[in-house]
């Protein structure tokens, strides 16, 4: 029970860290001065859910909050790599940022009927804060999508980069079975992506977007749960050409540009980790 | 691209005050962009964003000025209630029958 | 009324106390010389919000993670306020933003120097901070009445975020040996940029800005106020100053005019600082390559959802 729960928060709170922390990357360049004050408090946001999280797991294990945002190795960050990517420019980073938020409504929804009271109740705090994440996503994006042709052009090409990895963010979780025996989740990882998909895709119908294309990826490969625990590569799926992109995550196997953002993130702390900051 | 005035209410108590303005392309964006930029301290509860082309000032502020003494407007023209009061004690005091008994 | 005649109004207004409203007649060197002045400070503060923002990805726990992009935001939310005054006299912010990338505007000196660890947010969030309070508060009465309403705002975030620099500040102060040394080591490179920060001697008599009650105080006297104020605090915390070291004449803190070298401050003014053109150069990138973005935002639909 124990480990189901550390195993579902620190997907949970890893996710929101990095996208917190790649989001607070445009601050001082977003293409907006306003935008760039919005922008930055989603970010914070973010962050500060990643500490609500991770302060749930210090409860259970002990350890600290700081401890687990920056005191772990790489391999033990469990985010999608899809918040890892890189900023690239700011189309990519508005369609991240739409799917991200769009995603995380369909997850806190399911979370607010957790077994676990506390996870309960801080899905729906979070939730309530979301809302704002989403009026101006789909601000944006409406924006994006009715202007000039360069705009939803660029839009279109993010979208065509960002969904199918969008969808990791429902990759099977370690010890899933006890995460769904214990009613930590009221149902699994595969069923809300199917709620997101079927969100995702009605919804950029609306905006006039293209989503039919990405229909084949929802139930491609993915990591299975060993009998251990272990998260392994499905042999067949791993070789299959239809893999979609950007699994992993959830079983701690980053991208390059992970490994890069976790040198720069943990660097202060690195240096001296019995300091206080 | 448009300049929106902002203003905010904070409380049921207080009217809505001019607090700054933003640079949107339209009112969605501009009540979003202006909850960050002047709320995000939670320094009120209620938005409004106004273009501000729709905002009609008064040209000639020289029909502010008033002429004339207009010092019955305000409270403070009838500050010696206290003296009239107490004149008015004193008069009551001096009725031959002394007022209620 | 000729403009003999307003200038004089205008000038015995000023001189009276008055405050200036955009919708105001005023002379022409007042407009440009207050609109070159705020286009300034907006230009610092956006500037401003990047040596910091290099090291929030380093944020050493949450919570500062968290403190310092609050706190850059803010600087950005200054510029934002700062530019919407500035556009009111009459250049528009797109203009100014242009005129920033192309190097043809200026920005203070200190936002042209290189951070290189923790120690550096420590300093800049306090002294820095402190520093631009000290100049902030003393246009709080300035003549200009639309800048000193944003001001006030600009001001009360300020002496938040001289807080949370000291705090900061106090956090390595009183840790190990090693963090110590990162205030000390970062102190050493700043303090001599901070001295330049105030601005060489005020030439009173040809200074319109004073003249017209814009500013309100001198350079040296703004710069006696903050060396009064944070020298005790500094060296009580056990830190030294590099040079120009600051030395106590009477009771105040002084620094020997021939100690303080102003080559770098000439360079800056040139646009020839160590961090200038990097950090100029990708700000120049980003808005380059999204220019999309800003036709999304200023043109009318023509995709009909």
């Amino acid at each position: 029970m124990k480990e189901a729960l550390v195993s579902l928060v620190t997907a949970l709170a890893d996710d929101e860290l990095i996208i917190g922390h790649r989001h607070s990357e445009w601050t001082g360049f977003a293409p907006h001065i306003e935008e760039d004050v919005a922008f930055s408090s989603i970010a914070q946001d973010e962050i500060g859910h990643a500490a609500a999280y991770y302060s749930l797991i210090a409860e259970v294990t002990g350890t600290s909050p700081d401890h687990m945002a920056l005191g772990r190795e790489p391999f033990e960050y469990r985010n999608a790599v899809f918040c890892e990517r890189l900023n690239r420019d700011w189309s990519y980073s508005l369609v991240r940022h739409w799917l991200y938020d769009t995603a995380d409504d369909v997850r806190l929804a399911a979370l607010q009927e957790s077994a676990d009271a506390s996870l309960a109740a801080l899905a729906t705090k979070m939730r309530r804060e979301e809302r704002y994440h989403l009026l101006h996503a789909n601000a944006w994006i409406k924006r994006v999508s009715e202007g000039p042709v360069e705009g939803r052009t660029r839009l279109i090409d993010a979208l065509g980069m960002c969904y199918a990895e969008a969808l990791a963010l429902f990759d099977i979780l370690e010890f899933e079975d006890s995460i769904l025996e214990n009613n930590l989740l009221p149902c699994s990882s595969s069923e809300l992506r199917g709620r997101f998909s079927m969100r995702a895709t009605s919804e950029l119908d609306d905006f006039g977007l293209p989503a039919d294309v990405h229909r084949d990826l929802d139930d491609s490969a993915e990591f299975l749960a060993s009998s251990s625990g272990d998260l392994i590569a499905s042999e067949k799926d791993a070789s299959s050409a239809s893999a979609r992109p950007g699994i992993g995550g959830r079983a701690g196997m980053h991208s390059d540009e992970f490994k890069a953002l976790w040198d720069e993130m943990t660097s202060t702390h690195r240096l001296h980790p019995e300091a206080q900051w | 691209m448009e300049v929106y005035e902002i203003f905010r209410r904070s409380g049921h108590k207080n009217p809505f005050e001019h607090c700054g303005a933003v640079i949107a392309p339209d009112p969605e964006m501009a009540l979003l962009l202006g909850k960050e930029c002047f709320l995000r301290r939670r320094e009120g509860e209620h938005l409004w964003a106004v273009r501000r082309s729709d905002i009609h000032a008064l040209e000639d502020e020289s029909v502010l000025e008033i002429a004339a003494d207009k010092s019955y407007r305000f409270a403070s023209d009838y500050r010696d209630v206290v003296d009239k009061r107490e004149a008015a004690r004193r008069r009551v005091a001096s009725m031959s029958w002394g007022g209620a008994s | 009324m000729s403009y003999e005649e307003k200038l004089e109004e205008f000038n015995r207004r000023v001189e009276a106390g008055d405050k200036v409203e955009a919708s105001d007649w005023m002379p022409d060197d007042y407009r440009r010389g207050v609109l070159k002045f705020i286009e300034m400070h907006a230009n610092s503060e956006i500037m401003g919000a990047l040596p910091e923002r290099e090291c929030l990805p380093k944020a050493p726990t949450l919570k500062r993670k968290m403190s310092l992009a609050a706190k850059i935001q803010d600087e950005i939310g200054h510029a934002q306020l700062l530019y919407r005054v500035a556009e009111d006299l009459g250049k528009s912010r797109t203009a100014m933003y242009e005129d920033l990338l192309a190097g043809e505007s200026k920005f203070h000196n200190v936002f042209h120097y290189p951070v290189h660890h923790w120690g550096d947010v420590a300093v800049i969030g306090w002294l820095i901070d402190g520093a631009a309070l000290v100049t902030q508060a003393a246009l709080l009465d300035s003549s200009y009445a639309p800048y000193t309403r944003v001001l006030k705002r600009i001001c009360s975030e300020e002496q938040l975020h001289l807080r949370h620099g000291e705090h900061i500040t106090l956090q390595l102060a009183s840790g190990t040996d090693y963090q110590r040394e990162m205030f000390q080591e970062a102190l050493n490179r700043w303090w001599l940029p901070i001295i330049h920060f105030f601005g060489p001697r005020s030439n009173v008599a040809k200074d319109l800005l004073l003249h017209w009650k814009v500013k309100t105080r001198t350079n040296e006297d703004l710069r006696q106020e903050f060396l009064d104020r944070y020298v005790p605090k500094v060296t009580e915390l056990g830190f030294s100053f590099p040079t120009p070291v600051p030395r106590l004449k009477g009771d105040a803190w002084v620094v020997a005019a021939e100690d303080i070298d102003w080559a770098p401050l000439d360079a800056i003014k040139k646009n020839r600082g160590p961090e200038t053109q990097r950090r100029l150069s990708r700000r120049r990138a980003v808005y380059d390559s999204h220019r999309w973005v800003r036709e999304a935002l200023s043109e009318p639909a023509v995709h009909a959802a």
